[in-house]
């Protein structure tokens, strides 16, 4: 056997680095030469996200992780917490000037401290380029038009949709579920009357309460500010929301006003409801449950009279405060996490409980792999913002904070207030959070 | 006779379930399986009895070391808390220096400062002093809490020594040291272990500073740990959750049960003259 010189050698290595990438085997090393982002020397980074609602989730973002550490040599050390604490760790980064190098945060996060993040534009444009760009609300949400610039990554939405039991609605009379709210308040009632209620929280669910409120409020063409920040609340659109619930809250199983984000998945699981609104994590977790989990269907929310679809989410991205010693290789993380070889089988490993904000990933095949994961897939498309229809920032941060909205449907609902007590409770409210 | 029982023991039984039933709940959800707790015929029973959640949090997460963090951080912090606590409420009781009162209002306005104004100004200083993600750190951040509350708690517990006492020791030729260690101090055991048994507690229980100090998941205690690691979104390992809880709670136990003798002493008063 006789040994390879060296240029033997060297075209032994160029094929086979040829047929790898050919292969998708070196994708990440490949798209990293395209990058417009040049690592700063000796980098090491630290992420702060949120803990994934799927283990799938944050074992494929290690994995991705991992990848990028051995493509770049640069070290990423992931700080994960429970998703309602991310916020107060990044307030806290931002006011002391130290913490994380990128922070994974929710809504309204990077306009509380826009002058203190690295400008995003490149990073933005390059990944929304690549990938289909964005949906509306993604811009909304990173992209500051007083200056003119991205201030944070858009990453995705936990989505929202309708969750209810097919065979109840078909004994209720609907073997389709219904187009619009006066069809499903219909529903709700049949529903009840056959002994399986709705639930929709008026508690303080983060998630829940303030998913299926807004839904309604926007519904019916009710916002909670104008365009210039001033407080449109007391409106007759708002009137009719409210009467609406009313309606439905009397076919609501007892004991919504003090329902927390977990309560209806227990209540769906355990077999006490019909119908709700919730993330994917209800059809997932009924798996264990195969009687339910044969019976449960998810679909996108009705329209209301403003004809348009009105989901609220939570939105997550990713920023990085000026602070960082390494924004280079920040951007090129994030840019590296979110590209295709490694995006894909992150969203995919998810399976619906993060809608991503790229328009290119909702042609993944994970979305219509089931019929309960396509209606996740479109939470992006008709997705509103919390404030709506106002400036994201401080206020609506605070507003959606303090459950001004979701109070005064529980006002109406569960206190019995007059309809217009409550607006005008909520307008009160609003105006001096909006004030400060 | 019987009426008489009733009125003794009917409202301590009623009070005695109101207090207890969160602990049962929390023992039933540990040893119930996942089927049992969405639905049950009788949500008070187990039907069946299963460990999984015990053995899923020690096995599946960092639970152990997490424990081991908050033992370490709360038994150190009350350690430190309470001595410097004893000569600070000495010093302001006994030493009456000018403006000892002020000093004394001003640690019970210390300690009615609530923690979520006083993190991000401590968090200036922790960083500047290359503290973050330090276990031990946790240690002197406590002690800003738990110094103005045992100080104060301790405060009126030796104000009811008797001053005799010290001026009997004092003519026998004692200094202030011999005084505050040999004569005060076993007096004031009852007081320092109703003080210990609150700062461990609080200590045990805190949340915040803790979630915002430490950062890798080796520096968490069991309060972050159990949040970070148990709940997924709207997904809460509710087994898993009382498992850790019920854990969790087993060395304030032990403490109470050791101490509660002292400890009614510590707040009921001290010395009987």
């Amino acid at each position: 056997m006789s040994h390879p010189d060296r240029r033997r050698f060297l075209q032994m290595s160029a094929a086979g680095i040829g047929a790898a990438t050919m292969a998708g085997g070196f994708p990440a090393l490949a798209s990293a030469a395209d990058s417009p982002f040049k690592p700063e020397k000796g980098a090491a980074l630290q992420l702060l996200r949120w803990k994934g609602f799927v283990k799938r989730d944050d074992e494929v973002w290690a994995e991705n992780t991992a990848k990028f550490e051995k493509a770049t040599g640069i070290k990423v050390t992931i700080d994960a917490l429970s998703w309602p604490d991310v916020t107060p760790k990044a307030a806290l980064a931002a006011q002391v000037g130290s913490g994380p190098d990128i922070i994974m945060g929710w809504n309204d996060d990077p306009f509380v401290y826009p002058d203190k993040l690295v400008d995003m534009t490149d990073l933005a444009e390059h990944v929304g380029k690549a990938h289909g760009g964005y949906f509306d609300t993604a811009h909304t949400y990173c992209f500051d038009p007083e200056v003119k610039r991205w201030v944070s990554q858009p990453i995705g939405v936990t989505g929202n949709a309708l969750v209810y039991r097919k065979s109840w609605a078909k004994e209720a009379g609907f073997a389709e579920f219904p187009k619009d709210f006066d069809g499903m308040l219909k529903l709700a009632r049949g529903l009840k009357k056959n002994g399986h209620p709705c639930g929709f929280s008026l508690g303080h669910a983060v998630g829940d309460a303030n998913g299926w409120t807004h839904w309604v409020l926007w519904g019916f063409g009710g916002k909670q500010a104008n365009p210039d920040n001033s407080i449109a609340i007391n409106s007759a659109e708002t009137t009719h929301a409210l009467e609406y619930a009313k309606q439905l809250y009397e076919t609501m199983i007892a004991g919504v006003a003090g329902w927390l984000d977990p309560n209806n998945n227990q209540a769906f699981l355990a077999g006490q409801l019909g119908l709700t609104m919730n993330g994917i994590s209800i059809w997932a977790s009924s798996k264990e449950k195969p009687e339910i989990y044969a019976d449960v269907a998810n679909v996108v929310p009705p329209y209301g009279p403003s004809k348009q679809h009105t989901i609220f989410n939570n939105f997550t991205s990713a920023f990085i405060f000026k602070y960082s010693k390494y924004p280079q290789a920040a951007k090129e993380y994030l840019r590296f996490m979110l590209d295709t070889p490694q995006a894909d089988p992150w969203v995919t490993g998810m399976v619906g409980y993060v809608t991503p904000a790229l328009k290119g990933y909702a042609d993944l095949p994970v979305w219509t792999s089931n019929p309960n994961i396509t209606p996740y897939r479109d939470a992006m498309a008709g997705a509103k913002f919390d404030g709506f229809n106002g400036k994201p920032g401080k206020a609506a941060a605070q507003a959606l904070d303090e459950f001004v909205i979701v109070d005064m449907f529980a006002d109406v609902c569960v206190n019995n207030m007059a309809v217009k007590d409550s607006i005008a409770k909520a307008e009160k409210r609003l105006a001096t959070i909006y004030k400060r | 006779m019987f009426l008489r029982r009733l009125r003794l023991y009917g409202p301590l039984a009623l009070y005695g379930v109101f207090l207890l039933l969160p602990f049962y709940w929390m023992l039933l959800t540990t040893f119930k399986p996942d089927a049992e707790l969405l639905k049950s015929p009788n949500p008070f029973l187990i039907f069946h009895v299963t460990i999984e959640h015990i053995t899923g949090l020690l096995t599946q997460t960092q639970y152990l070391q997490w424990f081991g963090n908050t033992l370490f951080v709360s038994a150190a912090s009350t350690v430190v808390s309470v001595f410097i606590s004893y000569i600070t409420a000495y010093a302001i009781i006994r030493l009456r220096f000018p403006g000892s009162e002020v000093v004394s209002t001003a640690i019970f306005l210390a300690y009615i400062v609530p923690p979520a104004i006083l993190f991000i100004p401590l968090a200036t200083i922790i960083i500047q002093l290359h503290w973050f993600d330090k276990l031990w750190a946790l240690v002197p951040i406590y002690a800003t809490f738990l110094v103005p509350f045992c100080t104060w708690l301790l405060i009126g517990f030796l104000k009811n020594i008797p001053r005799e006492l010290e001026e009997a020791a004092r003519v026998d030729g004692a200094s202030n040291f011999a005084i505050i260690w040999r004569i005060i101090f076993p007096i004031a055991v009852p007081g320092l272990i109703s003080a210990s048994i609150f700062s461990f507690t609080l200590s045990w229980n805190e949340y915040l500073y803790a979630l915002v100090y430490m950062s890798s998941s080796t520096n968490k205690t069991v309060s972050v740990g159990m949040i970070t690691e148990l709940i997924r979104g709207d997904r809460f390992q509710w087994g898993e959750l009382m498992a850790g809880a019920l854990i969790g709670i087993l060395p304030a136990i032990l403490v109470y049960f050791f101490f509660v003798e002292y400890y009614v002493a510590g707040v009921s008063g001290s010395v009987k003259e």
